[in-house]
């Protein structure tokens, strides 16, 4: 199940009136727009204030990451791999790793793993706060959006303690970590946990239990499993949808066999589906935390030498893991070299964006905003 | 008419490719009287409005920094990777041996070496380390990579200029060997004629020198050799 792909130049041989009628007309939303976040265009069909079609235009960010991942050693791709989804670049760093340590045939230690793991949590928590905050503001609530903000900074600063970078932090590395934990990260960690448990509860006060912004979410864009799976939506939008698809329980990675979590999923796929169970998985994400911070071994943080060059053998390796915003993988074709031969990344976004031309037909301008923020994409994902 | 109550629907176990996981399901509006619906949409206003009124009357919870008032009491913390900085010895020497480990682990070429050998050392001797700035991504792989420890990033982040240009720089204030091996000359005259001092904007790469409309050239920053 393909979506009907049309060019430019077809829409406009389009007969927009058949038989009379009312008259529809196009309008470009974005690559400037607010609800975009960031520079992508949708050109929107319309019938009045009902959308007929909804076609998305990329390319407005394309920086042609994976040609350059071509002439990079495999420890330079790693900063690269941030630059995509700047909001889960943990993740992306993990990922990357993950595939050449596997290639390369390094061995990790628990410590480590356990480490990686944490971060990806918090990201995962850091990434979902921001996206609340969004979210509000899309719908037109302002003040969620220095709350989330707010919750986000501190979780920053821990990070830039620990890492020294703020948004692109290339942390996980081949053969272990950047840095071992700064002394303060622990305790800080457990104090902004304790911290945000209320703050979620916060959340569901000032959001979620609001008849207005419920009335806006409930039987917008609803989006069967099947059709979710067409797309290959990953992440909270496939959840959402009741495909119970997560890679942490299906495939685990890291220390996620050891640990044990709820994985929320929706029923219908509508825009309180998507809302929902980003909300519940930070309340999960908040106990796999709490569990991790206080089971941290002890151990090296970086078994190679920064400097030694990597190799990898002939042949072509796929690894992937759960981000906050669905699948990431990273497909690379080795031919012996320190430097990979081709270099692809399987981006969450690109595919979850899709789901727009499935969704967004029939309903109103103002439900697209809400639609776009459900979705929760990051452009410099999609376009690469 | 309906309003939703938050609480997570039918846990249960749920099977996916043969795997069987855990899962909750998402809360759905109910159908209820009018007066409920009511109720609830005012209960869920006023409850945001409390808490928003609840951060007005207790201002110590406001977080907002005052920058740049604060910018005295302003400290990154100390990894952070602001500005790259050549570590220097107690005698003003360098550490810096021209090995160009970091200009290879650099991944666009953000680190430029010039170096040449010694006269006294027959070693290599560093000429220009020109950082940029302006192409630099901030990864770590330089600091990471050295050896010798040389080089670090520090905390200064307010790297704002007009001039493109202004964003190359040369770490190095002389030109000359490290400090090991200076130790190892023994005239004491040599040692202190072997450094030529160099200044942060000189070097091969910006186009000192040129002129562009507007914009004065490059040359040693305003208020230092007065």
């Amino acid at each position: 199940m393909t979506p009907k792909t049309l060019t430019l130049q077809d829409l406009l041989r389009t007969d927009f009136a058949p038989g009379g009628g009312t008259q529809e007309y196009f309008v470009n939303m974005g690559p400037q727009h607010p609800a975009t976040h960031g520079v992508l265009r949708l050109l929107l069909k319309l019938d009045g204030e009902t959308l007929r079609q909804v076609i998305p235009v990329l390319g407005y960010i394309h920086r042609g990451i994976e040609k350059i991942c071509e002439h990079q050693t495999y420890r330079q791709i790693v900063h690269l791999s941030d630059r995509l989804d700047y909001l889960s670049a943990l993740a992306n760093n993990w990922c990357v790793t993950r595939v050449v340590e596997r290639a390369a045939g390094i061995e990790t230690n628990e410590r480590i793993e356990t480490i990686r793991t944490l971060m990806a949590e918090l990201e995962r928590l850091q990434s979902h706060t921001l996206w609340w905050g969004v979210f509000g503001m899309d719908l037109g609530a302002f003040t969620p959006f220095l709350h989330g903000f707010r919750d986000r900074e501190e979780l920053t600063q821990i990070f830039e303690d620990t890492i020294g970078a703020r948004l692109t932090m290339n942390y996980i590395q081949p053969g272990g970590l950047l840095h071992d934990l700064h002394k303060d990260f622990a305790p800080r960690v457990r104090a902004w946990l304790k911290d945000f448990g209320t703050k979620v509860d916060e959340y569901d006060r000032m959001l979620s239990g609001n008849l207005i912004a419920q009335k806006r979410l409930v039987d917008i864009g609803a989006l069967s499993g099947d059709e979710a799976l067409g797309l290959g939506a990953t992440g909270p939008v496939l959840r959402a949808s009741g495909v119970p698809w997560d890679l942490r329980r299906v495939r685990p990675y890291g220390v996620y066999d050891q640990l044990d979590f709820v994985v929320p999923v929706g029923e219908k796929g509508d825009c309180w589906d998507r809302y929902w169970v980003r909300i519940e998985e930070m309340r999960q994400s908040l106990a796999l935390c709490e569990t991790l911070i206080e089971n941290i071994p002890e151990g090296k943080t970086m078994l190679v030498k920064p400097a030694a060059k990597i190799r990898l053998p002939e042949g072509t390796f796929y690894e992937e893991l759960e981000t906050p915003r669905g699948i990431f993988g990273v497909h690379l074709h080795s031919r012996g070299k320190d430097m990979p031969w081709r270099f692809h990344f399987r981006s969450p976004n690109l595919h979850n964006l899709w789901c727009i031309t499935k969704i967004a037909p029939g309903a109103r301008v103002a439900d697209i905003v809400a639609m776009l923020a459900g979705l929760d994409l990051i452009v410099p994902d999609m376009d690469r | 008419m309906s309003w939703i109550r938050l609480q997570p629907q039918k846990p249960g176990p749920r099977r996916i490719g043969g795997i069987e996981l855990q899962t909750v399901s998402a809360p759905r509006p109910d159908s209820d009287s009018l007066w409920k619906v009511a109720l609830g949409g005012l209960k869920g206003m006023l409850g945001g409005m409390k808490l928003t009124l609840g951060y007005v009357t207790h201002p110590s919870k406001v977080v907002t920094q005052q920058y740049p008032e604060n910018r005295e009491t302003l400290k990154l913390p100390e990894r952070a990777r602001g500005r790259l900085y050549f570590v220097k010895e107690e005698n003003g020497f360098h550490r810096c041996t021209a090995c160009r480990i970091c200009e290879r682990a650099c991944p666009n070429e953000s680190i430029i070496i010039h170096a040449h050998k010694g006269e006294v050392t027959k070693k290599p001797e560093i000429d220009h380390y020109v950082w940029r700035l302006d192409t630099c991504t901030f990864c770590y792989a330089c600091v990471q990579t050295c050896p010798f420890d040389a080089i670090r990033f520090d905390g200064r982040f307010e790297s704002a200029v007009y001039d493109r240009r202004l964003l190359v720089y040369n770490l190095n204030d002389y030109a000359g060997p490290h400090d090991t091996l200076a130790r190892k000359i023994e005239d004491e005259e040599q040692r202190a004629s072997c450094r030529t001092p160099v200044r942060p904007y000189e070097g091969p790469v910006p186009a000192s020198g040129e002129k562009l409309h507007g914009i004065e050239p490059l040359g040693p920053p305003r208020g230092e050799d007065e």
